[in-house]
């Protein structure tokens, strides 16, 4: 069962006087994701990743092409509120609003999702103790470390319990310890609770340890879908850095 | 309704939370008004203004210090996340514009309140200003803060428009409309286009009531009506020019852009 059916998804930004500066950050962008997998889109910088996933949260507006989330289609610039409900999205380099602890960021948040109080606080407090923030409760956002930045970010996108997670980038920037926490984090969440995951990344290990199949983008289309081994095979790849070179430079 | 309630507070809540532990929030209320009174007061005195022009123009450093309070909150339930540099993270939520704009304007009512509390107490300890009475003073500060939601409301689409780089349009504002509005002075005293605009503007019409409650003789009929009127009409027309920039945003990527 798809819970995310796109369909040549376009999209260019236009720029400078008389908008006479293009990009095209999409060219068509077509592909299903199944219920409860963990997809994700390998690409190096600029390739379109985040871009797609922004559309998809509703952040930006694709130029054409069809979407379908959870069997709502998207359709001009409206993007139901119930579907909102229902995803959440998490960004590397994550900002939230600085002066906020912890704890009252997620309140923000858990309120904007109208969590009712009752049983809002204890899931604040639950979240805050699984993500290993306890300590940093009463702490505000511009005095947490990268790492605990991250892990809160990560936090706040959980707080509506979210059917679907977009994953942006999750651990650029980490230490390797943190990311590799962040990553154990994300199999149990989808292992325990049957989230759907998708996530991007530029990197090979994260993909490989995580996704079940990958999409590697470049230049805003998809150059090859599939799981690692179909990608290897397709790139006639020994590994998925190999891979990764090779698709990256079949454009150029 | 409950989803509504609990959305228009988390914004009230935040920007309560910004309000008490930032110190540029406290030198709005506290220092940038009372310096407006103190200044005006001794000028008056030199001056030897008769005490209804001491009141008269007591009366707009007042307004001043309310307005400027009450419109920045609302700006800044947009500005908190523009300079977080969180826009995106409150957009993923399932949040609309209005819930932003109407839970920043409860806590700048808020604020206006303790600034409008403080403002005239001093004015009265030291100059011997006087309030009008409640007939007048209740409507005139409640068009005030429909006037502060306005004004919040354009500097919000202002900045989803044409981004971060006009923020000081925040503070620019509602200076600018104090000044076409005749803050210190009848609007009469204009050049011919300039009270056009002027009475094109709610804030004139409840100045005037205010100052209406001194004794002065009103300038227009219907005076708090057309304040009234005007309020609404132009936060209805806010209100969908708002949605029509948050689209365009979302377009454009400028939403995308106010979180990089």
């Amino acid at each position: 069962m798809f819970i995310i059916e796109a369909s040549d998804v376009k999209k260019t930004y236009t720029s400078g006087f008389l908008k006479r500066r293009r990009v095209e950050a999409l060219k068509g962008i077509t592909l299903s994701i199944e219920k409860g997998e963990i997809f994700g889109f390998l690409g190096p910088n600029g390739a379109g990743k985040s871009t797609f996933l922004n559309i998809l949260m509703g952040l930006l507006l694709p130029d054409s092409g069809e979407i379908s989330i959870l069997g709502n289609r998207l359709r001009g610039s409206d993007y139901p509120m119930k579907l909102k409900k229902r995803m959440n999205m998490c960004s590397g380099n994550p900002n939230l609003p600085w002066c906020l602890t912890v704890r009252e960021n997620l309140r923000f948040y858990a309120m904007l999702y109208d969590i009712a109080s009752r049983t809002r606080e204890k899931r604040i407090s639950g979240i805050i103790e699984e993500m290993g923030l306890s300590k940093y409760a009463d702490t505000r956002f511009d005095e947490l470390s990268t790492g605990n930045k991250q892990k809160l970010s990560l936090a706040k996108s959980l707080i509506n319990e979210p059917e679907i997670l977009l994953l942006d980038e999750p651990t650029i920037g980490l230490d390797p310890d943190i990311s590799q926490k962040i990553r154990v984090y994300i199999k149990k969440l989808h292992k325990e609770k049957g989230v759907t995951v998708i996530l991007t990344t530029h990197y090979m290990k994260e993909a490989e340890g995580l996704c079940g199949r990958i999409a590697f983008i470049n230049n805003g289309e998809i150059k090859a879908q599939g799981t690692t081994d179909e990608l290897q095979q397709a790139a006639s790849a020994a590994n998925m850095e190999e891979m990764f070179i090779e698709l990256a430079n079949k454009q150029d | 309704m409950s989803w509504l309630i609990s959305r228009i507070s988390a914004f009230a809540y935040r920007n309560y939370i910004f309000a008490i532990r930032n110190f540029f929030t406290m030198t709005e209320i506290f220092f940038w008004p009372v310096i407006g009174i103190i200044s005006i007061g001794i000028m008056s005195g030199f001056l030897n203004l008769e005490p209804h022009y001491m009141n008269f123009l007591l009366a707009g450093a007042v307004i001043s210090g309310v307005l400027q309070v009450s419109q920045l909150d609302v700006a800044y339930g947009f500005l908190y996340d523009v300079w977080s540099k969180s826009t995106k993270q409150t957009y993923i939520a399932p949040v609309r514009n209005y819930d932003m704009i109407i839970g920043s304007w409860l806590i700048g009512a808020a604020r206006g309140i303790i600034a409008f509390a403080g403002l005239a107490v001093l004015a009265g300890a030291i100059f011997k200003f006087n309030l009008p009475e409640l007939k007048y003073l209740i409507p005139s500060l409640a068009g005030v803060y429909l006037t502060a939601m306005i004004i919040g409301i354009v500097v919000i689409l202002s900045i989803m428009t044409f981004g971060q780089r006009i923020d000081i349009i925040a503070w620019m504002l509602s200076v600018l409309m104090m000044l076409i509005c005749g803050i210190y002075y009848p609007v009469t005293y204009l050049p011919a286009w300039l009270m056009k605009i002027a009475e094109s503007l709610p804030l004139t019409y409840f100045l005037e009531y205010f100052r209406a409650g001194y004794g002065f003789e009103l300038t227009f009929s219907h005076t708090l009506a057309k304040g009234f009127a005007l309020s609404f009409v132009y936060i209805f027309v806010l209100f969908l020019l708002i949605e029509a920039a948050y689209r365009r945003a979302k377009r454009t990527g400028m939403l995308i852009r106010l979180s990089e």
